[in-house]
């Protein structure tokens, strides 16, 4: 009953902390009319820079980041590897793939094609990296991120072949970059809501796959449907995330960790309050990036990488320092 | 009941047979021990029983039903299988452990009498009050119980455990086969058991079944299968048989 009231505890204050946070990004930004004062005033600027800006950024924010959370979760718990996630894993870099190709092949075209072009490259690279995986047995899971940001590489040298030869590198590099200031282009954000709702469904399934494939076999359990189940939840939440946001690094890969030491590597007690966490970590990241330099903002990404990258910095050499301490136990 | 009928088993296509014309009726309500050298298919025999391993022909009859048959989810509810040891990648509590047993009866989503059956699980294997606790903090004598525990809430009638006594010392060797006795005495489980030590069936089992170079060397009581004769042929080595409280003990160092 403890643990019950304490794990009730967590999920309040990462709820009070989300709605804290999303009420700050509606009020922040370049233009600085938006206040409480000037919405209840009636102020018709304040409220259609509310509707029109500040509002679908902050759902994106939201999303996308539950999205990243929970694929990268999935991604962890089907490799069994701590270290696994889209932008570590190649899947972010062949979304972009397939979004410059959508453009070299057709031109610009509505968001959902540019969705499906990310989709089937995501999906592929996803799936033949789990495969190399299984094959390869690399000893150290610290290698694997880097067996996957080379994997990543070679995918997206080939994109900048295409755009270079193509003359698109100019847009090439702003996709590259994350950001949350893209009007009008969040529509395709609001996909991630079906994988998610998947995600949760499936949380036990994913667990129990994370305990092999025979343990999986002996519940019933299809080994094969599940990982594709999930390879196809990872896709389509870093499909989306890319074709209206652009990558958002490390996300996927700190937030599960994070989770992961405060709940244990079962996702259905931890996965609602990581897709939670995960909303809370970027949308801090976000209105730093609109304050820093205000009244201009940077890119998104820049910040992430910045906190992420110590977070992650963290749980690498922890695990390293666990695993010396293990060996020589 | 469990019948086995010209089962044959092959990992290499030029013919090297891994199990080789197996024909066995598996008792209920009784522990079977198969035993052998590294080798001899007591593995591959298990996996393919407990339809985990595919195999090249022949039929094995759960209740009279063709295992392969069986949908996964209908025979998940039949026969648990328990491998050697599980790498454990992953910190889960020994109650999530039990919790994920009840995944064919529930889908993932307990309900009350899933929660019963967690509870009466972890309670027989006195895990109650390490319920809470990650497997990676338990000693390996009470991850093991944390496993059976699981396969006791999967509550299937036949239990398949492959080598449970690897990395086990000796108290807790013994303490797991008291546990398997009482699985059968208790609660009228059927447990077929991969062992290493001769000893162990011996003492244990109700059945033993000798396996050599994947095929049924012999099949018995322990009485008629711990002699000098049955195990010297089974293990290409020279046994001396001891007696101690009127049960017969190998010595073979």
């Amino acid at each position: 009953m403890l643990g019950l009231l304490r794990s009730r505890r967590k999920r309040i204050a990462i709820t009070a902390l989300l709605v804290i946070l999303s009420l700050t990004s509606l009020m922040v930004g370049s233009l600085g009319g938006v206040t409480p004062g000037a919405l209840a005033a009636g102020d018709k600027t304040a409220w259609s820079v509310l509707w029109y800006s500040r509002l679908p950024r902050t759902a994106a924010i939201i999303l996308s980041a539950a999205g990243l959370s929970a694929a990268g979760m999935i991604m962890q718990a089907i490799s069994r590897n701590k270290f696994m996630s889209p932008s570590t894993s190649g899947t972010t870099d062949a979304a972009a793939l397939g979004l410059l190709l959508s453009f070299v092949l057709l031109n610009r075209q509505p968001g959902l094609v540019q969705l499906l072009f990310a989709f089937v490259f995501a999906l592929a690279a996803s799936a033949l990296f789990t495969t190399l995986l299984s094959r390869l047995k690399l000893r150290e899971a610290v290698y694997i991120p880097l067996v996957g940001m080379m994997y990543g590489g070679l995918i997206s040298s080939v994109t900048t072949a295409i755009a270079y030869r193509f003359d698109v590198m100019q847009m090439m590099s702003a996709i590259a970059l994350g950001s949350f200031a893209r009007l009008g282009s969040f529509t395709m954000v609001y996909v991630v809501i079906a994988p998610l709702f998947f995600a949760v469904l499936y949380a036990t399934r994913f667990s129990i796959i994370g305990l092999g494939e025979d343990f999986a076999k002996n519940l019933g359990l299809s080994y094969k449907r599940v990982v594709f189940t999930g390879l196809v939840i990872i896709a389509l939440v870093s499909a989306s995330t890319f074709v209206s946001v652009g990558p958002l690094p490390f996300v996927g890969l700190i937030i599960p960790n994070m989770a992961a030491s405060f709940y244990g590597d079962n996702l259905k007690k931890s996965i609602v309050d990581l897709m939670l966490f995960g909303a809370d970590f970027v949308l801090v990241c976000d209105i730093l990036s609109r304050l820093v330099i205000y009244p201009f903002e940077m890119s998104v990404s820049l910040t992430i990488s910045v906190a992420g990258g110590a977070i992650f910095m963290f749980y690498l050499l922890r695990r390293m320092y666990v695993g010396k301490k293990r060996e020589a136990a | 009941m469990i019948e086995i009928c010209g089962l044959n088993q092959s990992y290499d296509r030029r013919g090297g047979y891994t199990l080789r014309d197996i024909n066995l009726t598996i008792r209920e309500r009784a522990v079977t021990a198969l035993v052998g050298a590294n080798g001899a298919g007591k593995s591959t025999l298990l996996g393919v029983i407990a339809n985990i391993v595919r195999p090249l022909s022949g039929t094995v009859l759960l209740d009279g039903e063709d295992v392969r048959r069986i949908k996964a989810s209908a025979a998940a509810k039949k026969l648990a299988f328990l491998k050697q040891t599980l790498r454990l990648g992953i910190r889960i509590t020994v109650e999530e452990l039990a919790e994920y047993g009840r995944f064919p009866h529930c889908g993932g989503r307990p309900r009350d009498a899933d929660m019963e059956k967690i509870d009466d699980a972890l309670r027989y294997m006195k895990l109650s009050e390490l319920r809470g606790r990650y497997l990676d903090e338990l000693s390996g004598g009470q991850r093991q119980r944390a496993f059976i525990a699981m396969i006791l809430a999967q509550d299937t009638p036949y239990i398949f455990l492959d080598e449970p006594l690897n990395n086990l010392d000796i108290k807790h060797s013994v303490e797991m086969m008291k546990i398997v006795k009482r699985l059968v005495a208790e609660l009228g489980k059927t447990v077929v058991i991969v062992l290493h030590d001769v000893n162990f069936a011996a003492a244990y089992a109700d059945r033993v079944v000798a396996m050599k170079d994947g095929r049924i060397m012999s099949e018995g009581n322990p009485e008629e299968m711990i002699t000098k004769d049955v195990l010297d042929r089974v293990f290409d080595h020279d046994f001396n048989i001891a007696e101690h409280g009127g049960r017969r003990v190998c010595l073979y160092y």
